[in-house]
């Protein structure tokens, strides 16, 4: 018998305002299926639902229809039980708090006690390896940094999945990759299910396990591409024959969507 | 550490070049002063040197320095009722945003009248003699500003924070402890800095009507119509430097309390 799918979505529509004489349909029909420890990119151009996508996913707009189970429940539940921890474009650090007590939030919202909290938390500024900085303030930090610790806030209540809405959008091309390669050494430590909106193609073939490609006007899903570049993948992945195959591929899924729309 | 010792020096000379300029303009104004009344021989009933102040200063220390205390005491009482009412209404405000709107422009409309006018009222209603006249009036002034502004910071909050809470199921009061009163303290500080010297007005104007014989507006208006305007000023200064040592304490607290705000720290560490 096979583990049951992490992240299940069966026929899911999101419409903005439903019924109105503007209503935008943001989501079309969307199957989704996302088995345990998997790293998928949900890969298009802006508007087509992928950050909308994620949102229904975390519970933080509701379906007009359709299914979504996470981890076994509701996505409610799932955000009850704080299954899962997200990661926005922007870091949305606490400017008040320490560094270390930024992590420390998720664990405070859940009750834990404040030895938990604080050990919990240094073990996961060791993970990001911002440990010298935890008594820092976000302010006194790059914006890489900032984003390494709202991964490690991310992670601190041991989440079974990841969530992760373009967190390297607002970064430069160096700070990208560089972070790029730490995400991955994040996933293969602590093996949590990542969920990842992008619209970088390479960003999405260097990273993911598979690259679910999404079009835009309606949004639906338009192609699951399997990335079968082996692990560990490091900056020499970026120049193998292979990665630019993957990139090639993607791309023309993604454009002979955009063709097919302009057609 | 290396860094912080390199950079101390550089940070001490660009707070001498803050400070500095405004030293030389202040004796610049005061030079101008003591020179113009000097120069056209005015009489020292309609504006005495800044020298003869601070010897009337110097000679009325003991009776200014009792007086100060009372006024203070009203000041500080005043204040605090002013801060405490302020930021009780805008909790309770906050928790009904849509009502906050109009509530919040009636605000501004009634603190735009000039509240220190109260004054006389205050002092029928309370007792001339009564502190709680001078600092009632103080709190009114205080309120308003403590009130919006407060109310403000609580309801301002990111929405990325806000999504950031309700992804983390966060319940209202981990929301209204963790995210909306923090938020909103840099807002009263800003508050706190205005009222801290509207307070100072209320108190002294309202005294000017009336008060405890020992009382720095009672002093100064007394003085005035003497009139012994040289004991006058030397009130009136020590009014302003009341005025300026609140505004700093405040100041000084904000930096204690809020080390990470972004307006106290240059723009890169």
């Amino acid at each position: 018998m096979t583990e049951p799918a992490i992240i299940s979505v069966r026929g899911v529509n999101k419409e903005f305002n439903s019924g109105g004489k503007r209503s935008v349909t943001a989501l079309q029909n969307i199957d989704l299926t996302i088995e345990r420890g998997e790293f998928v990119s949900l890969l298009g151009p802006s508007g087509c639902g992928k950050s909308t996508l994620l949102r229904v996913l975390a519970d933080l707009t509701e379906p007009t229809s359709g299914t979504v189970t996470l981890n076994g429940k509701t996505p409610r539940a799932a955000r009850s039980d704080r299954d899962y921890g997200m990661v926005f474009q922007q870091a949305g650090l606490f400017d008040w708090r320490s560094v270390q007590r930024n992590v420390e939030l998720p664990l405070q919202v859940a009750g834990a006690d404040k030895p938990t909290r604080r050990a919990k938390a240094q073990e996961m500024l060791e993970l990001v390896r911002l440990s010298e900085f935890a008594k820092h303030f976000p302010w006194q930090l790059s914006g890489g940094m900032q984003q390494r610790v709202a991964i490690a806030r991310a992670l601190s209540a041991d989440p079974a999945i990841l969530f992760m809405d373009e967190p390297l959008g607002a970064l430069d091309e160096m700070n990208r990759e560089r972070l790029q390669g730490e995400l991955l050494r994040i996933w293969a430590d602590t093996r949590t299910t990542v969920v990842f909106v992008t619209h970088s193609i390479s960003e999405a073939v260097f990273l993911s396990s598979r690259i679910v490609v999404m079009s835009a006007r309606p949004g639906r899903i338009a192609a699951s591409i399997d990335v079968d570049l082996p692990y560990p993948r490091t900056s020499a992945t970026r120049t193998t024959e292979a990665f630019f195959a993957k990139v090639t591929e993607a791309r023309t899924a993604l454009h002979s969507e955009l063709a097919e729309q302009a057609a | 550490m290396a860094v912080t010792q390199a950079v101390q020096p550089s940070r001490l000379r660009a707070q001498l070049g803050r400070v500095l300029p405004v030293a030389v303009t202040a004796l610049v104004i005061l030079g101008a002063w003591q020179l113009a009344v000097i120069v056209f021989d005015v009489p020292s009933f309609i504006l005495p040197t800044p020298t003869a102040i601070l010897s009337a200063f110097a000679g009325q220390f003991t009776t200014i320095m009792s007086a100060s205390r009372i006024t203070v005491e009203a000041v500080l009482l005043g204040l605090l009722m002013g801060v405490a009412w302020g930021v009780v209404v805008a909790l309770v405000l906050s928790r009904f945003p849509s009502m906050s709107g109009p509530v919040l422009t009636v605000a501004v409309i009634i603190n735009c009248a000039p509240i220190v006018a109260l004054a006389p009222i205050f002092n029928n209603w309370f007792g001339v003699t009564s502190l709680v006249s001078k600092a009632g009036v103080a709190a009114v002034m205080v309120f308003f500003p403590v009130l919006v502004n407060t109310t403000r910071g609580l309801l301002q909050v990111s929405p990325l924070h806000l999504e950031l809470m309700q992804s983390l199921a966060a319940k209202p009061r981990h929301v209204a402890l963790m995210l909306r009163l923090p938020n909103a303290l840099p807002f009263l500080f800003n508050a706190l800095k205005l009222g801290s010297t509207l307070a100072v007005i209320g108190v002294i104007v309202t005294e000017y009507f009336g008060g405890p014989s020992n009382a720095l507006g009672v002093y100064i208006a007394s003085q005035a119509s003497l009139p012994r305007f040289d004991y006058a000023w030397a009130g009136i200064l020590v009014a302003s430097v009341l005025g300026l040592a609140m505004f700093g304490v405040v100041s000084l607290l904000e930096r204690l309390l809020m080390p990470w705000h972004s307006s106290l720290h240059d723009e890169n560490p």
